[in-house]
């Protein structure tokens, strides 16, 4: 509080101005939409707890029974083996491939919000990245199927975790730039004049300065890119994910899966969702949403610990 | 059970939306390295009417795509195969029969699974990209034509009845009533009653759809393209249902609806078990009620044959396939594992011909039209 608190009679100055202002008689209308925030935020808690409760009661006849049978078995037709280690292998292949653009997306960010002259052209690029974090990713699953399965199958090998990996980072660079760009933009101008003024030149500045401030804030935004890349299924279809079986025997960080062919835990989790009810596959499907919310759950943990290291190293 | 996919569906998005960065930090990532693949292996202690066959030893990767409703058959022979020993690399993808082929014309696939015969474009198609193909017979399906449990009214229904519910001149019909009159002009004395027609079905991409023209509505077209009522053009089905490519969301459609109306396969109908009411049909001889017993002889008017189509080049180099298809047209394939998945095995003669005909390669389509 920045107004001085002098007790008056047990109360602080504020109170009484407040006290003044408001004609004793309280802020009805504050009040009222302080409990409609927090009705809005119980529903949506409400509504997350009850989907968890729900998907736990069917994925507990799986788990933690069959936990390493899940993880170690192979995407195939017999409910009680199956299993998501190449689903498991799939979606981290495209992880990995999402995680490689990232400094594409935070170069072009810093490019557009550092160098770039402040010319229509340069707004003009800025709006098409907008639009682009707004199409809808079946538009870049088409993309990735015409251009990077048929157009450079040589190169990705057709429909394989390379092509599928460079559909998802492209499908993210847009928001990893929008979001990179805001936390640039965010770091205060004195920062800034400070370090020019004591003669440092732009590259020390974005170095020295603005980088290190925006870090946490492009943290959040890249980590954010990953979760929607993970979660997407359209594109994968399109780009050719295998949506009913799958057996091979490569290992999880071989890099011959890289050519060959694959399948992804969303892809796993709707084609096992599709299967008869009392098939015993809608267990599996409920036993892998909890396996993905656990790397997720893991994972935000660790963007979170390094974002508060950077916060903390930024004082 | 239906919303619950539904809800499913939202946690799945919850989860991508909050998954994140870093996918070295995994613990379940770790964990797995140690368990490369090949694992199939137990699959044997699972199922039941295990095939003696032998399975073959090549190295190699056979893929198979078209019907979601062969695909589970061709998965599960997968899975017996790679259990038997086979260290092939086996992918069974299910885009629908008509995109099976697409693919599989350009020889994009080493298999396609398909619920209805090729079509003449499509073997076209397969002639001009050089891709010599064996059709194999696989097994029976059945449409299962069905309502809800709670609709009393209707037991059985002949198929003039189910083109005046869903043929194409059934456009905007929305009660059971509505298509009386077409179906008494077809000849049919079924009374249907005065409620509403919920209709939930499969798509246009689905060979569901296209077996269900055929099967169910190709005599009442006929006869009614001959009296003039609609011509060669507009056979088909009505377009104003809600068509589902999901045959769960079937499901869920009739259980939506005291008087709904709609169809699946035999095997999913099965699956559903007391949360739908199955319709008997009457094809001319009186009224039979889908089962194992009247697809597989024939009685039950709504049933068809599976295929796969196996390209011909492919199974000569590739060794692994040639082995897969043996395994798959070997007698306890046939039966046990096509019975496990749900359909209706061949009768022996039938599975006779099938292997044979594998057997000898020979090529291209008997049951182009």
């Amino acid at each position: 509080m920045a107004l001085t608190t002098i007790a008056v009679g047990g109360r602080t100055a504020a109170d009484r101005v407040r006290e003044e202002l408001t004609a004793g008689g309280g802020d009805a209308a504050g009040k009222a939409f302080q409990a409609a925030l927090i009705t809005c935020l119980g529903i949506a808690l409400a509504i997350i707890v009850f989907l968890l409760y729900d998907v736990w009661g069917d994925a507990s006849e799986v788990l933690p029974s069959r936990l390493s049978g899940l993880l170690s078995g192979q995407y195939t037709a017999s409910a009680g083996t199956a299993g998501i280690f190449n689903a498991l292998r799939g979606t981290f292949s495209i992880g990995a491939f999402t995680v490689l653009s990232f400094p594409i997306g935070i170069a072009a960010a810093v490019y557009l919000e550092e160098y770039a002259p402040p010319t229509r052209f340069t707004r003009l690029i800025n709006v098409n990245i907008r639009n682009l974090a707004g199409v809808p990713s079946v538009v870049y699953g088409i993309f990735g199927l015409s251009i990077l399965v048929e157009r450079f199958g040589s190169f990705t090998g057709g429909a394989t975790p390379i092509a599928a990996g460079i559909t998802i980072a492209i499908l993210v660079l847009p928001i990893v730039i929008i979001t990179s760009a805001e936390a640039i933009r965010a770091v205060p101008r004195t920062l800034r004049e400070g370090a020019f003024g004591l003669g440092a030149t732009r590259w020390e500045v974005i170095r020295t300065q603005v980088l290190p401030y925006a870090t946490p804030g492009v943290l959040t935004g890249t980590v954010l890119a990953l979760a929607r890349a993970l979660g997407e299924a359209a594109p994968l279809l399109l780009v050719g994910a295998i949506g009913e079986r799958l057996s091979d025997r490569v290992g999880f960080f071989d890099p011959e899966g890289l050519r060959k062919p694959f399948t992804a835990l969303p892809i796993a989790i709707t084609d096992w969702a599709k299967r008869p009810l009392n098939s015993g596959f809608f267990q599996n499907s409920a036993a892998a949403i909890v396996v993905l919310l656990a790397i997720v759950l893991v994972a935000n943990s660790a963007a979170i610990v390094l974002r508060n290291r950077f916060e903390k190293k930024r004082g | 059970m239906q919303t619950k996919r539904v809800k499913w569906a939202a946690v799945a998005m919850v989860a991508g939306l909050a998954l994140s960065a870093c996918g070295e930090d995994d613990p379940v990532a770790s964990d797995t390295t140690e368990a490369p693949g090949g694992t199939t292996g137990d699959a044997t202690g699972e199922t039941t009417g295990e095939p003696s066959g032998e399975a073959g030893t090549s190295e190699g990767e056979i893929s198979i795509t078209g019907s979601s409703t062969v695909a589970p058959i061709s998965a599960l022979v997968a899975d017996e195969f790679n259990a038997a020993g086979s260290p092939a690399t086996i992918s069974v993808d299910d885009p629908g029969t008509g995109d099976g082929f697409a693919l599989f014309c350009e020889g994009g696939a080493d298999i396609s699974d398909a619920s209805r015969p090729i079509k003449q474009e499509e073997a076209d198609a397969c002639e001009a990209a050089g891709v010599e193909f064996v059709e194999i017979e696989v097994a029976f399906d059945g449409l299962t034509v069905m309502t809800n449990p709670a609709n009393d009214a209707v037991e059985c229904l002949t198929t003039a009845d189910l083109y005046a519910l869903v043929g194409p001149e059934s456009e905007g019909f929305a009660n059971w009533s509505d298509g009386q009159e077409i179906a008494t002009a077809l000849g049919s004395a079924t009374e249907l009653p005065d409620v509403p027609l919920d209709i939930t079905a499969p798509g246009t991409e689905s060979g569901t759809y296209d077996a269900f023209i055929e099967l169910a509505l190709g005599d009442g077209a006929e006869a009614r393209i001959e009296s003039g009522d609609i011509t060669e053009d507009d056979a088909g089905t009505r377009s104003d249902y809600s068509s589902q490519a999901d045959d769960n969301a079937i499901i869920s459609g009739i259980e939506g609806s005291d008087t709904s109306f709609g169809w699946v396969g035999f095997a999913f109908a099965e699956g559903a078990g007391d949360a739908i009411k199955e319709i008997a049909v009457d094809g001319g001889d009186g009224c039979i009620e889908p089962s194992i017993e009247t697809i597989a002889d024939g009685s039950y008017p709504l049933s068809r044959s599976l295929y796969i189509y196996v390209n011909a080049a492919n199974a000569e180099e590739n060794s692994a396939l040639a082995e897969y298809v043996d395994f798959y047209v070997q007698s306890s394939s046939l039966t046990d594992l096509v019975s496990q998945a749900g359909y209706v095995p061949l009768p022996d003669d039938r599975a006779t011909a099938a292997t044979e005909r594998w057997t000898a390669r020979t090529p291209g389509s008997d049951l182009l039209g």
